[in-house]
């Protein structure tokens, strides 16, 4: 009987046989292209300076496709510009370049699932940089390049797209930080956060501010004046954890936290396109145009506000000043990575991130496109720059801090930590965030 | 006084419906209630009040604006919708042809294993669909079946595992009676003939329910085909675009267009479900009692 | 039952026993061309005339070999180790080593095949005796003509399942042995192909899925695995008997527009969930729909957490849930409660039983013997329920006292999938994905031991 069965299951078996065997012409190719490499390999180049310049050194005849995965509200701003790049370029024309809309988390995910598919140029918010770096989907910058990068962009940046001691990515934006937005007729004093609330509460509105997101919710540590920062080595992986959370300083910042949610005007979260009923938001550059057409003439922006902590001293609220940049993906064909470095260098020069700006808003890292009028009259990067003052540049940090992170805060928001904690319970909750932040690096 | 009793006994009853009208009435309008909502939002216009969700139900002003940006071709939109057409119907026709092949095979011919190979099937089915993603992902990724070829892709996966499916569909050959396959072979006709001159047509009502389940899945797929899809958005169908207007903060303030997007989506599947209902209900009234 | 499987395992080591002395007396006893198809498949049945059947099983071997050669031994010697060959900078340029991922999926496709082309000679030796026998006996052989016709008639089976076979075999079978490979492997973020190696590890997963402390997975599990059983079990339970109610209520006599009160209620199993359940996501939002208007009333002051307490997220998640299942088995219902005899209840209203008592004495008992096979697979789809948790809560809110990115609301397979996709820690989703298995295998079991109407059925569900 079990013969049978078996011999219908090998029907099956061989038929499925076959199919792979017909398929096959793709994984049988890949050993192919492993082999070839050597004699590729000869031609072993080292491009220096501006690689356009150098003509020996790029293969005017290579041909080949670039993907680019940029957000979607930026992908025609892209494919302006990669027009312009191949105008400028003619030795890359025998490369076809798209774009695709993947937004910076999609892509970091993607890349890291199946590298060889994802994109070979990409965005990502820098708190990715680490996990793509490990898994092998970030090329190092090139070395013709990498100096005059260091040179352009704010030291910030520089130091977030650093791995190590290793630049990994071109910098694109300096505004991945937040601040508040208000509305003026609502809010009288955005200075205060006590205030704010209050003014909120009186007017039967709602104040935003995501405190169940690690990026947030160090607006309050940090301000305090605790710590939490990772060193890293080269390969992407956390060698040392430097964090301070259960602390007198800690337990300050946590109450601050634990009283705010308790707010009935306090609303957890930062997408000023989802809020409802909005008075003030805690949030970044990128929402500037959704938060003037919300508030209209009432739009005001401010630095984050100061609080009263429970020690009776005056903290400033602090957070991480980020940075959006650009990666290449490593290459196996020398020619495209040569395109790639060149098109990527391209779309976050000076001149890019200067038109960027005028396009979607994005604050440029590049420093002379941070010094042009425009930038400087923004009302909602001059409110960003007030607060840069205050904020510490966002390093690595593992993906498991994040999660964790938004565990801390959902237990605030679901009531596992209230007002009514005592300081205890809370230096135990602390003590096991530390505890668990330093369990991440081995 | 037999009258009086019947004259309480019809008071009470029309008591009892009053009170069950009511409740129907209650009923309706909280099933009703979420779909006159995701109406609503989708006439309130981004541009004269607000993209997002608000706390107030009808739109302070009609707009169609939302309507207009799926068409105009600021999105794929259509395209996207496109894809998802042609991977239900698809899917829906090589689905039900595979689940009446398996469950003729299963239910008429008595074959060694038989037993064996529906447990085998029975216990595979206990695997959550999840585990195997990346599994399947790079398996079409060798015969180039992701990314640009995302659509195809995505309908082989969905048919080649069909086969599982043939409960219902076997539940219902079981009930055709085994008298009328002995005497046509008797007659001298062949297995195959059987099945596609006597068993087929008289499966009216299975092909149909089993054609319009396999119909409706692909519209709510939006786990696995944005896998497959892997950044793609040209081969996305409309429930991977439309769910990340949602979840992803590229896309603030879509809200309003989600909603008009998905009543072009529920649209046509729920046309389709009305018109097809009676098949529905015999299908899965079956399929319950066979399990 | 113990003593019958037993007896059932002897018949399999006594039937293996026969096949192999049969392959040795069939080459004993049979002549020169049964001896050399045991080296060339269908040598035997070429030379008797049965050409298509020659053929095939030469075809057979033919593939095997050329499958062998250009493609599986390559993958198959490596499966040990998954792979020594590291990727590596040449230049500026990477050239990737040995991809783990590869080499464990096309090992086991090939260990497969081996498998099916031992049986594939297994067969070929088979045909060879039974060819033998019938010319012995002085039959004649069925023309070629004659067995292919045959795959219309009486093989008409395996024409049917050739295709859905494969179809299962390739896209089911072989990745779920794939992921149960991957759970005693050290596949995760940090062991990624195609640039890092990963390689077995045993059973270290299942060892950190069962450990306590800071880094094991053991507390989370258990929460996320209890509420996966209770929240089955409301699902369940909750839209079974409402759903009756309502299909009752429907049914009642005199009740009118019968037709369009189930219309109402069925359009939540026509309109996609995606667009439903996300709607009603952002209606219970702290800032939506729901919220607001209770607010502007003056019902509350400040929102009601729906969502982000856990356990009224956990409520608010079976009410919702109602909405969606109630409909489903309404329609279920207003089919049975027909089939029930019109004269049971008309003898029960004679005896003077009240509509209650025949709901309680009739209607239930009916309705619980008929539909339990449907009960159990709707326990075990709640167990697996993805839609209406992932697009509700997304298994949040998270809490400190969870690992691997868990939250309260999460079940099984919404855990399994955030390991796959957000954390990309294949290995401890291959664990979870085994772990629903054996949570689905040991529930249906039971359950399936438990239902009288079940286990009559002839060939199980």
């Amino acid at each position: 009987m079990k013969k049978k069965v078996l011999s219908v299951l090998m029907a099956g078996v061989m038929t499925s046989a076959l199919l792979i065997g017909c398929g096959s012409s793709a994984p049988a190719a890949a050993p192919a292209e492993e082999a070839a490499p050597a004699e590729e390999a000869v031609e072993e180049a080292a491009p220096a300076e501006e690689a356009a310049v150098e003509a020996p050194e790029i293969n005017a005849d290579a041909t080949g496709e670039i993907k680019v995965w940029v957000a979607d509200n930026v992908v025609d701003f892209t494919n302006k510009r990669v027009a312009d790049f191949m105008e400028a370029n003619p030795e890359f024309a025998g490369f076809t370049v798209t774009v695709e809309p993947v937004g910076e988390g999609d892509a970091a995910s993607n890349m890291i699932t199946d590298v060889e598919a994802g994109a070979d140029i990409f965005t990502f918010a820098q708190d990715q940089i680490a996990r793509l770096v490990s898994a092998g989907a970030l090329e190092e910058v090139a070395p013709q390049n990498a100096a005059a990068i260091k040179a352009e962009n704010d030291p910030g940046s520089v130091a977030a797209a650093t791995v190590g001691d290793t630049l990994y990515a071109y910098p694109l934006t300096s505004d991945n930080g937040y601040f508040l937005y208000y509305d003026k007729s609502v809010v009288t004093d955005p200075s205060d956060l006590d205030a704010i609330l209050a003014d909120c509460e009186a007017a039967g509105k709602n104040f935003y501010m995501e405190i169940n997101s690690g990026w947030y919710q160090t607006a309050f540590f940090f301000g305090t004046g605790c710590t939490l920062a990772y060193d890293t080595d080269n390969e992407g992986n956390f060698t040392a954890a430097n964090v301070d959370y259960a602390s007198d300083q800690g337990l300050v910042a946590m109450k601050e936290i634990i009283k705010l949610a308790s707010s009935p005007a306090f609303q957890n979260g930062s997408a000023a396109g989802e809020a409802t009923n909005l008075a003030a938001i805690v949030d970044g550059t990128w929402d500037s145009g959704t938060l003037q057409e919300v508030f209209g003439d009432n739009y005001a922006c401010a630095k984050l506000p100061s609080f009263v902590g429970s020690d009776g001293k005056t903290y400033q609220l602090s957070g991480f000043g980020g940075f959006k940049l650009l990666g290449v993906k490593p290459q196996t064909d020398e020619d495209k990575l040569n395109a790639c470095d060149a098109l990527a260098a391209f779309l976050a020069g000076e001149e890019t991130q200067s038109l960027r700006y005028e396009a979607v808003g994005w604050g440029p890292s590049n420093l002379n496109a941070q010094q042009s009028d425009a930038v400087k009259s923004d009302v909602a990067l001059s409110a960003l720059a007030e607060q840069l003052a205050f904020t510490i540049p966002q390093g690595q940090y593992p993906g498991d801090y994040w999660s964790l992170a938004t565990g801390l805060g959902d237990d605030v928001i679901q009531g596992n930590l209230t007002v009514d904690s005592s300081d205890d319970d809370i230096m135990k909750a602390l003590q096991t965030f530390q505890d668990t932040c330093i369990s991440y690096a081995k | 006084m037999k009258e009086e009793k019947y004259g309480s006994m019809s008071k009470k009853r029309a008591i009892g419906n009053a009170i069950s009208y009511i409740l129907l009435i209650l009923i309706s309008i909280i099933w009703l209630f979420p779909f006159f909502g995701l109406i609503m939002q989708s006439f309130r216009s981004y541009s004269s009040e607000y993209g997002g969700m608000v706390n107030y139900i009808i739109p302070k002003k009609f707009s169609l604006d939302n309507y207009r940006f799926l068409m105009s071709g600021e999105t794929n939109y259509l395209l996207w919708y496109r894809n998802t057409v042609i991977i239900a119907v698809i899917v829906a026709i090589l689905q039900t042809i595979i689940i009446l092949c398996v469950s003729y095979a299963l239910s008429r011919m008595r074959f060694k294993g038989r037993e064996l190979l529906m447990r085998f099937w029975l216990i595979l089915g206990m695997f959550p669909g999840f585990l195997t993603m990346i599994c399947l992902y790079f398996l079409l990724k060798q015969f180039g079946l992701t990314q640009a070829g995302a659509v195809p892709g995505l309908i082989l996966v969905y048919v080649a595992s069909s086969g599982m499916g043939y409960y219902v569909c076997k539940g219902y050959f079981d009930t055709i009676p085994k008298a009328l396959d002995e005497a046509a072979r008797i007659d001298g006709a062949t297995r195959a003939r059987i099945f596609f001159e006597m068993i087929i047509p008289m499966s009216k009502p299975i092909i149909i329910y089993t054609a319009l389940v396999a119909f409706m899945a692909p519209w709510c797929d939006y786990i696995f085909a944005s896998y497959v899809a892997f950044g793609n958005d040209k081969s996305y169908n409309v429930a991977v675009a439309m769910t990340r207007w949602v979840w992803t903060n590229d896309y603030q303030g879509y809200f309003t267009r989600f909603c008009a997007g998905g009543i072009l989506v529920a649209i046509p599947v729920t046309v389709l479900f009305m018109a097809l209902q009676k098949y529905y209900v015999e299908g899965v009234t079956g399929g319950a009692v066979k399990g | 039952m113990a003593a019958k499987r037993k007896q059932k395992s002897q018949n399999i080591f006594e039937a293996l026993g026969k096949d192999i002395a049969e392959i040795g007396t069939t080459f004993v006893q049979g002549d020169i061309k049964t001896k050399l198809s045991y080296i060339i498949f269908g040598i035997g049945p070429l030379l008797r005339g049965q050409i298509v059947k020659g053929l095939a099983y030469l075809a057979a071997e033919l593939l095997f070999i050329w499958y062998m050669a250009g493609f599986g031994w390559k993958y198959l010697s490596k499966i040990s180790t998954l792979g020594t060959v590291a990727t590596q900078k040449v230049g500026r340029k990477t050239v990737y080593g040995d991809n783990s991922f590869m080499i464990l999926l096309f090992g086991i496709l090939t260990i497969i095949i081996i498998a099916a082309i031992i049986l594939v000679w297994r067969m070929n030796i088979r045909e060879n005796l039974t060819e033998e026998q019938l010319l012995k006996a002085g039959k004649t052989l069925p023309t070629n003509k004659r067995f292919l016709s045959s795959f219309l008639d009486e093989n008409f089976d395996k024409t049917l399942l050739a295709l859905p076979i494969t179809g299962i075999f390739v896209f089911t079978v072989l990745p779920i042995i794939f992921m149960i490979c991957v759970a005693f492997t050290n596949y995760d973020a940090n062991h990624q192909s195609p640039t890092n190696l990963f390689t077995w590890v045993g059973l270290e997963n299942f060892r950190s899925l069962f450990s306590f402390g800071s880094n094991g997975f053991a507390g989370t599990f258990l929460t996320v695995l209890s509420w996966t059983l209770i929240w089955a079990f409301f699902a369940t339970f909750i839209d079974y008997f409402l759903g009756l109610a309502v299909a009752m209520l429907i049914n009642k006599k005199g009740i009118k527009f019968k037709k369009l009160w189930r219309t109402i209620l069925v359009l939540t199993i026509a309109v996609p969930q995606f667009v439903s359940l996300l709607y009603i996501m952002k209606m219970f939002a702290n800032d939506g729909l729901v919220n607001a208007y209770l607010m502007k009333w003056g019902w509350i002051t400040s929102p009601i957490p729906f969502w982000t307490d856990p356990t009224l997220a956990k409520i608010t998640i079976v009410v919702v849930n109602i909405w969606i299942g109630i409909p489903y088995m309404m329609l279920i219902a207003t089919g049975l409660l027909m089939n029930i005899p019109e004269d049971l209840y008309e003898s029960a209203r004679i005896d003077g039983a009240n509509p209650f008592q025949m709901f309680w004495s009739i209607t239930l008992p009916y309705m619980l013997f008929v539909t339990g096979p449907f009960l159990l697979t709707q326990f075990t789809g709640n167990l697996n329920n993805f839609n209406v948790i992932f697009l509700l809560t997304q298994g949040r809110p998270q809490s400190m006292k969870l690992t691997g990115n868990a939250g309260y609301t999460d079940l099984l397979v919404t855990w399994l999938y955030k390991m796959t996709v957000t954390d990309t820690n294949y290995k401890m989703a291959a664990v979870i994905g085994i772990m629903v298995f054996l949570v689905t295998a040991v529930v249906s079991l039971v359950v399936y031991n438990m239902l009288p109407s079940v286990r009559d059925e002839e060939g199980f569900q």
